[in-house]
């Protein structure tokens, strides 16, 4: 690296790229809700792979932040909606988390559309399917994301891998 | 050998500054009368800080010849890299020492910009720059008297262990001076090896809430306030008053003495427990605190906390998981 | 049992050899994954001991493999990726409990509901499929041997409501040889049933139903009832409540009652709908009475009098449906609660349909209408008295739900009321109709429940009435062990269904009493004491109070009886001391990384 100043490359988006999102869903109502749509044979888009939880309650900020940080390129968190928790109101602590997560993924350079928050029910097959599609789109145009990429680019993690001094 | 060529049976130890403020080198001083009982048994090998100590002569300290070497700052360029590796070929202990070494520190708020905005104000836009022709600094330039090198500036600031194997690490900005001692007596005692896995001590398991002399009322938080525009009510709960306090997810070691002091805790120990991660665990502790029904009037109270990327990655920025900007 | 849990203890020490089984499902998978090429591909990661494919894999047959390659390949963990697990992931976990490993050592891959049927192309699903069971793995790796819960049940039942359903449920109970405690909080037994005549489909006297019912449970000494009586305290937990009653007269405080049951049983009812004052005139003409006040003076009224109100005949009747039912955003006033009511009531139709058929029986000369949204008399002898009324000459105006009828004062004088409305069965012309009585059939709605919410941490819906856990599959359960839905606190009902979901929560409760115990899912919540600092943002999170606070050791302790396993507590720990088992974090962020592709271990960056 002879240059002084370094510029984050922009990451090429290879041939065949596919948005890769992370989608954590509730068991009892958007997980019920995205069978709902299986039933119902609505063709959507298979960008969004599920990781099922019992409760939306249960997503820590940390699990959204890791899977953008090993590249993930969308995130999306579905719960029961307000009132209709199976656990009563694990939804609302879901809700209450959603501002502070929000402002610091945007605050770290993350576009708003990758990562969204959605209350899907166990009868909202269509809408899940439609919620999908949308988000899909919307990072395809945004591109990747490539978190390790940019992350590595910069050294993060293994250095330069220099002689040690004097060598 | 020491630096003057005799063989001595003393302990050998030393402190590297990187990208540091000296404030770790005081502290290693802070362990008072302390400093007297270990001089007895170890002796200074490398200390830029406080002797003169040349590269050249560690260079020349045959491998592992440094028995335990603290070294504080943050990766911040090449020079620092290459004197970490040294180090770690000439020492059989290598310890980060202080928050910019274990976690990025204050130097680490530098990976909240890209590196290219970092070059921009402080080349171009600054306005007490005089720099009409725009020059940016050069690792190598060209000069009269020949080839002038200097330091390649690093993207992004880095720990310690991102180049280096780090035995131990010792978290605090800077570490607590009896936390400290404690460590160098068991080093020095010979009670745990020289040699290992980057093991965190120098602090307790807890969260700073278990040293924190203040009491919780189980009450909502309606409004957020920063230090200088609120009258805390005394032993009542910072967090729970609106003012942010770092408390619930930084390790404890410290004996809470900013909070004993009057002022929230700013998190510089790192992150508690089994966290990797203090932004998101501090919404894990702040969210449930706030007194909001709906995601509007959560949003609104949260917004009221000036730069919480800031706030919650004080001193943690280069160990997060997301760990920069895009 | 210890062979068990030696081998419990032994998996535990092991590394993990893994056995995936992928579904064809009759086709239903195939024809779209290329299972066989997934089962290769899957094959070649590490730990995994087998990898391959079955037509069916919850076929006898199907759960035989599995059973047959545990032993054959020394397998201590099952991936089945088939269909989803709300179908069949009980099912596997018992062929892992019969072949002897724990059944939560397993994990199920949802590859048709959310693969198979929803990507049409062939690569794509495949690929995914890929991907997802790679991420199972990921999980599966950091599995461990669970054990389910066992909570013992006291053989003796609460039922609270001592209305049709209440008495039902509590009958049903004692004739198993139960002993049930039975509160009421009015004067008498039968609740909103003992006011009514004539009851639809059959036309039984109500109170000739009633009767006997409650003589039977008045006679047998398996049931304590108690009338003006409430609870005022409970504790304990599920299997084990210990309930304080306190039985008064006219509102005064009398002796208190202790009740110590297993099974509580909720037959509290509803209430009807009040309308606003104003609404369709209520409250500002005395002629705007609701469908069950006219039920209950028609109880009162004596055949052959002349039917008056306030010594003025009655000539013209207008009924007006869906009053507090269906109602829509800026058309209807939200109630105290700031909810509208925009489901239907059910009964309300037929109800409606039989008083108009009641009321031409006994005066037949009555000019009757009825303004309708909709004819909903879905059910068995329901639809008989649509036709009736129609054949007995009762008029049908169909409203529209947006622009619903106006009731007015007749200007003209000629009769106290006129109803206003347009009707969609005749294009949308403006009708107006005389009426000397207007009866509104106003909708059902829930009554306020907070108590009970709040003692036994009910499940609410988006309507304010009680939430099953699932309406088919567990219709009259609710989330928290023990606590059932006896009928209308659930939603609308009618007689028929109530006493049916009583009928329904009696047998559910008496199960569980002969079990003895009841088995609950181990994916509860654990403190680690050692990273705990008591620091009680998790007790504010618990939607169950299951988490309170250990003064000695100024820690934070998961009562393993109320936890639910929700996980939300889990993940508002700012220094992550608190796991949740089955969903902990190594498990969950395993699966997130070997989804993205990730080698564990590895640094951002690297």
């Amino acid at each position: 690296m002879e240059q002084g100043r370094t510029e984050t490359a922009k990451p090429e988006v290879a041939e065949g790229w596919e948005p890769r999102i992370v989608g954590f869903l509730c068991y009892w109502c958007s997980y019920t809700g995205a069978d709902g749509a299986g039933t119902a044979r609505i063709q959507y888009a298979p960008n969004v792979d599920i990781i099922k939880v019992m409760c939306s309650g249960r997503i820590d900020p940390e699990l959204v932040s890791t899977a953008f940080a090993h590249g993930a390129d969308g995130v999306m968190v579905c719960g029961c909606h307000i009132g209709d928790c199976h656990y009563i109101n694990g939804n609302h602590k879901t809700m209450a988390r959603m501002p502070l997560l929000k402002r610091l993924l945007a605050d770290l350079g993350i576009e708003p559309e990758r990562f969204r928050h959605e209350w899907v029910s166990a009868a909202e097959g269509q809408k899940f399917a439609q919620l999908v599609t949308e988000m899909t789109e919307q990072v395809r145009k945004l591109g990747p994301l490539n978190w390790p990429g940019i992350m590595h680019s910069r050294g993060v993690g293994h250095g330069q891998d220099l002689r040690p001094w004097g060598e | 050998m020491d630096s003057n060529g005799q063989v001595s049976g003393k302990l050998k130890i030393g402190m590297y500054w990187a990208a540091s403020c000296g404030g770790c080198d005081i502290s290693l001083l802070e362990i008072g009368p302390h400093l007297l009982e270990l001089i007895q048994v170890a002796e200074v090998v490398f200390w830029p800080c406080a002797a003169d100590f040349k590269y050249e002569d560690v260079a020349r300290y045959p491998d592992g010849y440094i028995d335990v070497m603290f070294y504080n700052g943050g990766v911040r360029n090449s020079e620092q890299e290459e004197v970490a590796r040294l180090l770690r070929k000439k020492s059989k202990c290598l310890v980060a020492y202080g928050e910019c070494a274990v976690d990025g520190g204050i130097p680490a708020l530098a990976n909240l910009k890209t590196p290219e905005a970092i070059y921009d104000a402080s080349y171009h836009e600054n306005p007490s720059l005089d720099n009409p022709d725009g020059t940016e600094p050069q690792p190598i330039t060209e000069c009269p008297y020949g080839e002038l090198e200097i330091p390649r500036l690093y993207p992004q600031v880095l720990r310690l262990q991102d180049v280096a194997h780090a035995d131990y690490r010792i978290p605090g900005c800077p570490p607590s001076a009896e936390r400290v001692w404690e460590v160098i007596q068991l080093i020095v005692g010979g009670k745990v090896p020289l040699e290992n896995s980057g093991v965190v001590v120098g602090c307790y398991d807890k969260s700073v809430c278990d040293e924190c002399p203040l009491e919780k009322r189980m009450v909502k938080i309606e409004q957020f306030k920063r230090i200088h525009q609120a009258r805390p009510e005394p032993g009542w709960c910072l967090l729970e008053q609106g003012i942010v306090c770092m408390g619930p997810a930084t390790r404890s070691g410290c004996g809470a003495l900013c909070i004993k002091g009057g002022v929230a805790c700013e998190g510089c120990f790192g992150p508690s427990g089994e966290s990797e991660d203090q932004g998101t665990a501090m919404i894990g502790a702040i969210s449930p605190l706030l007194n909001a029904t709906t995601e509007d009037r959560a949003a609104e109270l949260v917004n009221q906390i000036v730069d919480p990327a800031g706030y919650f990655y004080r001193f943690t920025f280069g160990s997060n998981i997301l760990r920069g900007r895009k | 049992m210890t062979e068990a849990m030696t081998r419990n203890e032994q998996v535990r020490g092991e590394e993990p050899r893994i056995g995936v089984f992928i579904c064809h499902c009759g086709g239903n998978i195939s024809d779209v994954v290329d299972v066989r090429r997934v089962a290769e591909e899957i094959g070649k990661l590490p730990n995994v001991a087998i990898s391959t494919t079955h037509m069916f894999m919850c076929s006898d047959p199907g759960q035989g493999l599995i059973q047959e390659k545990i032993k054959e390949c020394g397998l201590n963990r099952v991936i089945v990726a088939a269909c989803s697990p709300s179908l069949h992931e009980l099912t596997f976990r018992r062929t892992l409990n019969r072949a002897g490993l724990n059944p939560y050592l397993f994990e199920h891959t949802n590859i048709r509901e959310q693969v198979s049927w929803v990507v049409e192309d062939k690569e794509l699903a495949t690929r995914k499929t890929t991907r997802l069971i790679r991420a199972a793995i990921g999980r599966i790796r950091h599995l461990v041997p669970l054990e389910k819960r066992h909570i013992p049940i006291h053989p003796a039942a609460l039922v609270i409501g001592g209305g049709v359903a209440g008495l039902t449920a509590a009958r049903d109970l004692a004739c198993r040889g139960i002993e049930v405690t039975l509160i009421e909080r009015g004067d008498h037994l039968g609740g909103r049933m003992a006011d009514l005549g004539h009851i639809f489909p059959t036309e039984d006297q109500a109170n000739d139903l009633l009767r006997p019912l409650i003589q039977e449970v008045l006679a047998t000494s398996k049931i304590r009832v108690y009338t003006h009586a409430e609870i005022e305290e409970s504790a304990g937990t599920i299997g084990d409540f210990h309930i304080k009653i306190c039985v008064g007269a006219n509102g005064k405080p009398g002796e208190v009652v202790e009740a110590h049951v297993g099974v509580i049983i909720l037959a509290i009812g509803l209430e009807e709908y009040a309308p606003r004052e104003g609404e369709y005139g209520m409250g500002l003409y005395p002629q705007v009475i609701t469908l069950l006040d006219l039920a209950r003076e028609l109880v009162k009224e004596k055949p052959g009098q002349e039917f008056t109100l306030n010594g003025r005949p009655i000539r013209n009747v207008a009924f007006l449906h869906c009053v507090g039912s269906r109602q829509h955003h800026g058309v209807h006033r939200p109630g105290p609660q700031g909810k509208i009511n925009d489901y239907c009531s059910r009964y309300c139709c037929t109800g409606i349909l039989h008083s108009a058929c009641e009321l031409k029986k006994r005066y037949p000369h009555l000019n009757i209408y009825e303004f309708f949204e909709d004819i909903r008399a879905y059910g068995r002898g329901h639809e008989e008295y649509y036709t009736k009324a129609s054949e007995e000459g009762v008029r049908f105006v169909r409203f529209d739900p947006l622009r619903p009828p106006c009731v007015e004062k007749d200007p003209r004088g000629e009769s106290p009321l006129l109803v206003r409305s347009i009707d969609r069965l005749t294009e949308n012309m403006e009708v107006e109709v005389p009426a000397d009585l207007v009866v509104l059939g106003i909708g059902l709605q829930a009554r306020d429940m907070s108590k009970l919410i709040d003692l036994y941490r009910c499940s609410v819906g988006a309507d304010r009435f009680l939430l099953e856990v699932h309406p088919k599959l567990r219709p009259v359960e609710l989330a928290v062990s023990g606590v059932f839905l006896g009928g209308s606190a659930q939603g609308p009902m009618d007689i028929t269904e109530a006493t049916a979901a009583a009928a329904a929560a009696g047998s559910k409760a008496a199960a569980m009493i002969t079990q003895g115990e009841v088995e609950m899912d181990p994916f509860i919540a654990k403190v680690n004491e050692d990273l705990c600092t008591g620091c009680r943002i998790c007790l504010s999170v618990c939607p169950y109070d299951a988490i309170s606070r250990d003064e000695e050791k100024g820690i934070a302790i998961i009562s393993e009886k109320l936890c639910t396993g929700c996980g939300t507590c889990a993940a508002s720990c700012p220094s992550n001391a608190i796991q949740q088992l089955g969903f902990n974090d190594a498990e969950v962020k395993s699966e997130v990384l070997a989804l993205l592709g990730v080698p564990e271990q590895e640094p951002v960056g690297a």
